[in-house]
């Protein structure tokens, strides 16, 4: 009979049902697993959705968007050439009930082509297309907010609508972004009937086209025929970049947790095998009595671990898959679209690939030393030195971690920061390893103490046998995994709250008619006296041009010069704004000022290699106007008052037609009344609370946290799995330390008092080491990950930590309690 | 006598064992026993008796001497070629039974010829099961035995192989008088159906006695 064939034979009559002894190992595998092929299919399934709808998303196959203006007529005409064209035009706006209830909204005007892709669906189950010119399809939030129900009055400038329904799905909803209040759609001739759209109004065209060939092909023939004219381009396979770029910064972040949950399940792992197969030294060494070579010993033990490997890793699998929509459900907001119930097989064999790895890479060194084992162990018993795995056994554990390695570094989009992450967590076990087996020659050095459980307690550290190595590996690990919890969320929650300045403006307006400022400024100070009104001008355009550079021919944007995507806020200025302070140049003169000059962010002026002197070029209306830069400002962000990364001299932009934006500064209360004060007055000025806008921004952030730590929950409990593991292990020889003591004479009291001592003694050390590892990790996650500030609260990390420390005490001596409420009689016999 | 009638030849065989506090166990034993001979090895605990049955089994490697033992030289061999060594030609019956816990008697006799790749394995298993009276609790585990009945099995696994040599290290220790005596009279008539080469280690005087030589260790030299 072939070699393994007996293996398996003998394997099969060892290998218990319920997997006694290995429910470690399958827990470990289970988590580890689990959370790769969760992370790995909810990353597919949203990306696949994004591009698989991506048309549907973008409206188009190709969009091109423009400010403050409609397409020309040969503009108009060489997107019709290409194909169907849709006309959609946007801009904030406020609705007015009947009852002088408002509040802001995204008005969308489309035409009779829109949607050219998907479906846009009422509630009541009709797909409609644009509405009638009196009428207006309202979003849900919209509609509970203002309590309105179909058929009532809704006034937007000055033009009266009637809700005509209840919009269920937007299909372009995704490609629109985040917007400043909930849709209400109106056709383009509603629009017209608002008045809204002035010279100098705030508003977005988008074309989007149903395009007959290439959507790249179509695109670059319109940039290289408009080069100037200020449009931006979009085309359905990037229908939704910034939702795009977030789940591809979470699914990073998330991979990785997945790739420490299963790193920190294979400690687990090795723990759970060098226990089993502990468990089964007599076993092993009556094998080799009988004459069983140390392969045919491996090769038995081997196949009982990747049968129960294989249970493990399936369980996991069929977990993650079903986990998905559930995230989807759960954390529904974060996500840009929900996620069903698929099988992608990629992430699947991916994580069923590092699970085997892993199993395998952690088995090794037990397994190859259990190979080992001399016959003569079964004389000897414990105290035999030759347990360990040797050089085969690292052997081994490297020919299996090191494709992980290459797996893990080769489906990331960000090799070298996944090498460091796996640097990292390598250096942080090989840290926590030699500190374990640094306490434990150390411990064997140190005066014996005079009193005899003290005694007991230290000796239990560096004894024959002693777990303290894998111990302190598993207690570290959990509370590294504790603080780096208790750190990101922390940090995060901190810089939500951050996010609030201590005095922010109560409201902001946009769309002030610059002739009529008197008049607002008076109608602000009647329904509010007292409150501080600052307005600047604002148009919006993009940059064409810096330096010698075109941003056209740009294959990628620098690093730091977000400025370049998209559209931005222009405004003028005759003196420095508030919030600002010049960092090189100088300001203008007022003489000066009527030349062509610009100030820009020195963030800015570095990430694009900008001096002063140099030209900067906007496109505003369709026109280019080129300045020269005079001064770089520092940009204090967190005053939430008008900051611009580009502010021009009156000379610059001054003629160019636009409106005013104002913040008006007051008690919140007044709000309300400042509102209904204004609205009649200027039907097409926009208001909106700040206090609203900021409480979105914090709940999508908040949800994000929540997701977060939901994440990086998941190997917390693969540490708390591994810690209980370790904990159970090691219980055997206090088992037999707590009966023997009783039968000699000692209180329960004073067994647990030896145990406690010698848990205490471990979690002290460990637990200043894991503060550093977990801080350490933290930081990483949350300023080169998510990119926030480092603000954690030390307080509550502390007692994260302390908590954490003493509640493993506490499980370590529980452990005992069965075992002491036993007659020692009873006990004797059990052991 | 001839060398080709010895089961067992040692020549100064010396054990010692302890890394950091090493302790000579044997101190130089000159052995041979004679194919089909029966040998009582008696001695105070401590004496080394263990440690050279150790050593003669191939559980242990000698620090020192020879070993030849069923026509092996030990000496040459590494753990797994003694592991090799030890299939079908030695048995070996412990005080601890030490029966594999999570296999049947049936499988536990079964065990060394499996090893050994014989295909008839079971068969023989439950026919030596039946030598020893055990033919009812053929798919009975260890926990499921009395200890005289584990024992037999233990006897029914050592001697199921046919091995040339069989070593018995206290094997009445953990039994009552009674019972020990029946598992030694099972164990001698069972050698004797065999022709194997017995060698005992014991405490028991009248034990010994049954034996064809009794040799007395102290402080790990034969001392008589």
């Amino acid at each position: 009979m072939s070699g393994w064939s007996l293996a398996w034979r003998l394997a099969r009559r060892e290998l218990s049902a319920r997997f006694r002894g290995l429910r470690l190992l399958l827990l470990c595998l289970f988590l580890g697993v689990g959370a790769l092929a969760a992370i790995g299919g909810l990353g597919d399934a949203i990306g696949g959705e994004l591009a698989s709808r991506g048309r549907v998303l973008l409206g188009g196959d190709v969009e091109l968007s423009v400010s403050q203006r409609l397409a020309d007529p040969p503009e108009l005409a060489a997107m019709r050439a290409a194909g169907r064209v849709s006309e959609t035009v946007r801009m904030q706006s406020m609705a007015v009930t009947a009852a002088g209830a408002t509040a802001p909204v995204q008005l969308k005007a489309v035409d009779g082509g829109y949607p050219l892709y998907g479906r846009l669906t009422l509630a009541d189950g009709r797909a409609v297309r644009a509405p009638a010119t009196d009428m207006v399809w309202v979003a849900r939030a919209l509609a509970e907010r203002l309590s309105l129900r179909v058929g009532d009055p809704l006034r937007f400038g000055t033009a009266r609508f009637r809700v005509g329904g209840v919009i269920a799905d937007e299909p372009d909803r995704l490609g629109e972004g985040f917007t400043l209040g909930p849709v209400a759609i109106v056709s383009r001739a509603g629009l017209d009937r608002t008045g809204l759209v002035q010279p100098g109004s705030l508003f977005e065209t988008k074309y989007r086209l149903a395009a007959a060939g290439d959507p790249a092909r179509v695109v670059a023939r319109f940039e290289r025929r408009f080069p100037t004219a200020g449009w931006e381009t979009r085309t359905r396979d990037r229908a939704s970049p910034g939702a795009s770029r977030f789940v591809a910064r979470m699914g990073e972040f998330l991979t990785l947790v997945g790739l420490a949950a299963l790193v920190i399940a294979g400690i687990g792992v090795g723990n759970g095998v060098g226990s089993y197969l502990e468990a089964r030294r007599g076993s092993i060494a009556m094998l080799k009595v009988l004459g069983a070579t140390s392969g045919v010993v491996a090769r038995v033990y081997l196949l009982q671990l990747l049968a129960v490997t294989g249970v493990g890793i399936l369980l996991g699998l069929a977990a993650g898959i079903v986990a998905v929509p559930l995230v989807g459900l759960a954390v529904g907001a974060v996500l840009p679209v929900a996620p069903g119930l698929t099988v992608a097989p990629a992430p699947l064999l991916l994580a069923a690939a590092y699970g085997l790895l892993i199993a395998l890479g952690f088995c090794a060194p037990p397994l190859v030393a259990a190979g080992r084992l001399p016959a003569a162990a079964l004389l000897r018993g414990a105290l035999d030195a030759r347990t360990g795995g040797g050089w085969r056994g690292v052997a081994w554990s490297t020919a299996a971690g090191a494709p992980v390695a290459v797996l893990a570094l080769l489906t990331t989009g960000r090799p070298a920061f996944a090498a460091a992450f796996l640097g990292g967590t390598a250096a942080a076990l090989a840290i926590l390893a030699a500190i374990g087996a640094a306490i434990r020659a150390g411990t064997a050095h140190l005066p014996r103490p005079r009193r005899p459980l003290a005694r007991l307690a230290l000796a239990a550290l560096h004894r024959p046998g002693s777990r303290t190595v894998s111990l302190v590996v598993a207690l570290g690990l959990g509370l590294t995994m504790f603080v780096l919890l208790a750190s990101i969320r922390t940090s995060i929650d901190a810089n939500i709250r951050r996010s609030v300045p201590e005095r922010a403006p109560a409201l902001f307006a946009l769309d002030v008619p610059p002739e009529r400022e008197g008049e607002f400024r008076r109608t602000v100070a009647a329904a509010a006296p007292g409150a501080t009104v600052a307005t600047v001008p604002l148009m919006r355009g993009t940059i064409t041009g810096y330096g010698t550079t075109r941003v056209a021919d740009l294959a990628t944007i620098p690093e730091g010069a977000w400025v370049l995507r998209g559209e931005r806020g222009l405004t003028f200025a005759a003196a420095p704004p508030s919030g600002s302070t010049l960092t090189a140049g100088r300001w203008w003169t007022a003489a000066e000022g009527r030349g062509a000059l610009v100030s820009i962010d020195e963030r800015l002026a570095g990430a694009l290699g900008l001096r002063i002197g140099d030209p900067l070029t906007v496109s505003v209306l369709g026109l280019e106007r080129t300045a020269r830069i005079s001064s770089f400002r520092r940009i204090a962000w967190d005053t939430l008052g008008f900051n611009f990364v580009m502010v021009f001299s009156p000379g610059a932009l001054g003629d160019v037609p636009h409106n005013l934006a104002a913040t008006i500064d007051m008690p919140a209360a007044r709000s309300a009344a400042v509102t209904r004060a204004l609205l009649p007055r200027f039907p097409s000025t926009s208001v909106v609370e700040v206090g609203g806008v900021l409480r979105q921004v914090q709940d999508v952030v908040g949800q994000m946290a929540t997701a977060i730590g939901v994440a990086a929950g998941i190997a917390v409990l693969a540490g708390t799995a591994v810690l209980l593991g370790a904990i159970a292990a090691a219980r055997a020889a206090r088992t037999y330390d707590a009966v023997m003591l009783k039968v000699l004479g000692a209180t329960r009291r004073q067994v647990l008092a030896t145990q406690a001592m010698e848990y205490a003694a471990l979690a002290a050390i460990v637990g200043a080491v894991a503060l550093i590892l977990g801080a350490g990790g933290g930081w990483f996650v949350v300023t080169r990950v998510f990119g926030f500030d480092w603000l954690p609260d030390w307080g509550v990390v502390l007692a994260t930590l302390v908590g954490g420390a003493a509640a493993t005490v506490a499980i370590g001596v529980a452990g005992t309690l069965p075992v002491l409420r036993a007659k020692p009689a009873a006990a004797l016999r059990a052991l | 006598m001839a060398a080709r009638d010895m089961a067992i030849r040692a020549a100064d065989v010396r054990l010692t064992l302890g890394g950091a506090a090493p302790v000579e166990i044997l101190k130089g034993i000159d052995l041979q026993v004679a194919d089909g001979e029966s040998l009582a090895l008696l001695g105070a605990s401590g004496s080394g008796k263990s440690s050279l049955m150790a050593v003669l089994s191939g559980l242990e490697r000698a620090t020192s001497g020879r070993v030849e033992v069923a026509g092996a030289d030990f000496g040459a061999l590494d753990e797994d070629g003694l592991a090799v060594a030890r299939r079908g030609r030695i048995g070996i019956v412990l005080q601890a039974f030490h029966l594999l816990p999570t296999m049947t008697a049936r499988e536990n006799v079964a065990v060394p010829m499996e090893l050994a790749g014989e295909g008839d394995a079971f068969a023989r298993a439950e026919a030596e099961l039946a030598a020893v009276g055990l033919s009812h609790r053929l798919h009975h585990y260890p926990a499921q035995l009395s200890g005289g009945e584990q024992q037999r099995v233990a006897i029914a696994r050592a001697l199921g192989p046919r091995p040339r040599i069989v070593f018995a290290d206290e094997p009445t220790g953990n039994l009552d008088a009674a019972t020990g005596e029946q598992v030694m009279d099972l164990l001698f008539d069972r050698r004797a159906a065999t022709g194997a080469t017995l060698v005992v280690i014991t405490h028991d005087h009248a034990l010994a006695r049954r034996c064809d030589r009794v040799i007395t260790l102290a402080d790990g030299r034969i001392a008589a």
